[in-house]
């Protein structure tokens, strides 16, 4: 507990009023060896990751490093980016959501036949979405902060229940004739919102691409950017980021304190299923269809890309900045393979590597890090 | 264990939940045998199991039927199998997310060594649980020795083994499926023992199906009735107190993280000999299940409480589940929002009940 305290103080020199004994190593002269302080940071072992992968796949491809390749590997970055932000806040706050990669698909799918279905316009639909999107988390932040269980079970079950109600639901509204044999791919997704009254306009906020030297970035890219700023900001600038951390270090604590522990868990569930919301209206305008299995399996990438972002797995500490460099880590992994011509899966292997390495380097060093300064 | 009784007698007024369990399990004669009965971990999952398989049998005309049975117990020994030793792991307060991706990779390893290397199937079972043994292996000692969440450990290890399932199979096979097992030299005893049905009147049952029940028996009875299972539930209770009365504890969550592998070695060898085939993604989205029949069963989620017999009726809930979906003829995809629904009301059954009921005993 040693080590989270002190590395807040030196993070945070405006919170010294709260903890006298951190605030002395803020105040203290420079003791302390500017690599040390570097390589305690939250979200330095990022930082790293970040460097050696980009380096290593600039070097051994081509293309990798031009402005076409760079928007390419932003592109998945900017998917798992927009969540994580708010993922990470709420790992901060001491909880996860299992249910926030599954969102994005039932998002997608709950706009798309709103559209194509119900003939909503899609700026219509894309609010209906949203509703969705809001019972979703005040429905896993009402949970946990109710019954008290923990969100690891909350948020799997709801993780199962919208796994089955994306593909389930989908199926019913397409109809697929009974053959007996396996359900027809045509009946797996949610087809002609590009057809929709009210398209275009989302389609070029939400959907389209930048063209900048030559390359198309996605303009998601720009979303993610936004939105880690403002999560960054609130976790580091604002009294809800305080709350925030208080939650996740302390809970008693924090509750002594008169902070409004379930209010700000239920408001952090909320930020992450519309974050989700946020990718799932991104994909399916982009696509101008939405698949019900859209973002099955990215739940545990967030986790990674949080943690190796620096976020501690039970809270109290953690960077939404790191995150986010998690994020662009696992976009460069992930492209830089098919340029490097390896086998797709050959992404997990290297998720597995880099998580465990990471967290390794997070934890350990940054414990034996502290005992020397 | 003793020193848990000690403080209990020492201090008379008892207030934590552990010590209020013994006081009811010594007053015995004051608690309603209803009480008693809702108190057991296995309570829920029990009733579960009758309240899905009336329902279900009323719905759909052939589930109730020798052959209905028999065809949902088969999904249900697949769960259960791994669950049993995944229980035990976290009454032992580990996770291991790595458990249901192991399955393919046993059986991955075993065909490529089967068709691939031209090993007689019995040595390519022995060499796939060679694998087993090192990835339960790897994920106790990371666990141990470094002193990381085996959330994070066993989930780097899910990742690792699904990109080395596929990129290895492809590699040496060229698809992700490796055929050509049945043609293997040796392939009609393993066959037999691993991978056949029995018929029973109508009804073909799967041989799995009673490895299965073997498995919870010998977990169950680990648990209850031998020194081994006082250590995983000390270690999963109060890892101090553990420590405190010299029980191993590495050595311990070592074990239980082969045993989990191992469990997975079996299920991955069921699978492969009765297809004759193996896939390098089989038992992927497994290694949640098994957590959530664990818990369904009565097991916490952070260790210390929980019941082998439990989660066998948890695997058989969702057996029943899956079958069910499909003999009445709805989406099979409707069964994850059915183990959404069943996760979250058990858990609270669980959890919240037995609090009520303990204050008022």
């Amino acid at each position: 507990m040693q080590t989270p305290e002190t590395t807040l103080a030196q993070e945070l020199p405006d919170s010294s009023t709260t903890d006298q004994s951190g605030a002395v190593s803020v105040v203290g002269p420079p003791r302390v060896n500017p690599i040390v302080s570097f390589l305690v940071k939250p979200a330095a072992t990022a930082i790293l990751a970040v460097m050696v992968v980009f380096i290593y796949f600039s070097l051994t491809t081509t293309g990798f490093d031009s402005a076409a390749g760079i928007a390419n590997w932003l592109d998945p970055a900017a998917t798992l980016g927009t969540v994580c932000a708010m993922f990470a806040l709420l790992m901060i706050s001491g909880n996860i959501d299992l249910s926030s990669g599954v969102a994005i698909g039932t998002t997608g799918v709950v706009m798309g036949l709103l559209a194509t279905q119900a003939h909503w316009p899609v700026p219509l639909a894309m609010l209906g979405a949203l509703v969705v999107a809001l019972a979703i988390g005040l429905t896993n932040g009402l949970a946990v902060v109710k019954t008290g269980l923990h969100s690891f079970i909350v948020t799997l079950a709801m993780f199962f229940a919208l796994q089955g109600l994306n593909v389930g639901i989908t199926i019913l509204v397409n109809k697929p004739p009974d053959t007996g044999g396996p359900v027809p791919a045509t009946a797996l997704v949610v087809a002609g919102i590009r057809d929709a009254p009210g398209y275009a306009l989302p389609q070029l906020i939400l959907g389209s691409s930048i063209p900048i030297a030559g390359a198309q970035f996605q303009i998601s890219i720009v979303w993610w950017i936004l939105l880690t700023l403002l999560a960054s900001w609130v976790l580091l600038r604002t009294k809800y980021g305080n709350w925030i951390q208080c939650i996740g270090g302390n809970t008693p604590a924090a509750r002594a304190t008169g902070i409004p522990v379930g209010r700000t868990k239920v408001a952090l569930f909320v930020g992450t299923s519309l974050a989700a919301w946020l990718v799932g209206m991104e994909t399916a305008l982009r696509l101008g269809s939405a698949q019900p299995s859209e973002g099955f399996g990215l739940e545990l990438q967030f986790i990674i890309a949080s943690v190796v972002g620096g976020c501690l797995l039970f809270g109290g500490h953690g960077s939404v900045v790191g995150a986010a460099l998690g994020a662009v880590t696992f976009g460069m992994v992930s492209l830089g393979i098919t340029y490097a011509k390896w086998p797709g899966e050959i992404y997990y292997l290297f998720l597995g590597v880099m998580l465990f390495v990471a967290v390794l380097a997070n934890t350990v060093v940054r414990r034996r890090l502290m005992r020397g300064v | 264990m003793a020193v848990v009784e000690q403080t209990a007698s020492a201090d008379h007024p008892p207030d934590g939940i552990g010590e209020l369990d013994q006081v009811t399990v010594v007053e015995s004669e004051r608690v309603s045998p209803l009480v008693r009965l809702l108190l057991k971990p296995a309570a829920t999952a029990l009733m579960a199991a009758v309240v899905v398989f009336v329902f279900f049998s009323l719905a759909g005309s052939a589930f109730g039927t020798l052959a209905g049975i028999a065809n949902w117990l088969a999904p249900s020994a697949e769960i259960g199998t791994v669950a049993a030793c995944v229980a035990l792991l976290m009454i032992g307060g580990e996770f291991d997310l790595s458990a249901g991706i192991a399955i393919g990779t046993t059986g991955v390893t075993m065909a490529l060594l089967a068709t691939h290397f031209h090993w007689p199937v019995p040595a390519a079972m022995l060499g796939a649980l060679v694998v087993a043994v090192v990835i339960g292996l790897t994920n106790g000692t990371l666990v141990v020795t470094t002193g990381l969440p085996s959330f994070i450990v066993t989930l780097a290890m899910f990742f690792s083994l699904q990109g080395l399932n596929v990129g290895v199979s492809t590699w040496l096979s060229g698809n992700v499926v490796v055929f050509g097992v049945n043609n293997a030299a040796g392939f009609a005893i393993p066959h037999t023992l691993f991978g056949s049905t029995i018929s029973i009147g109508s009804a073909q049952l799967q041989i799995s199906v009673l490895w299965w029940i073997v498995v919870t028996l010998v977990a169950s009875w680990i648990l209850l009735r031998t020194r081994y299972g006082n250590w995983i539930q000390c270690i999963g209770g109060n890892v101090l107190a553990a420590r405190a009365t010299g029980i191993p504890i590495g050595r311990t969550k070592i074990a239980l993280f082969i045993a989990t592998s191992c469990a997975a070695w079996l299920v991955g060898m069921e699978t492969a000999l009765r297809l004759g085939s193996a896939q390098a993604n089989e038992g992927l989205g497994l290694e949640l299940q098994f957590v959530v029949a664990a818990v369904v069963g009565g097991c916490l989620l952070f260790g210390g409480h929980g019941s082998i017999i439990g989660t066998a009726l948890g695997a058989l809930v969702f057996g029943m589940i899956q079958l069910g979906i499909t003999y009445a003829r709805w989406p099979a995809q409707m069964y994850l929002l059915f183990l959404g629904i069943m996760l979250f009301l058990a858990v609270l059954t669980n959890t919240l009940v037995r609090r009520r009921l303990l204050r008022g005993t």
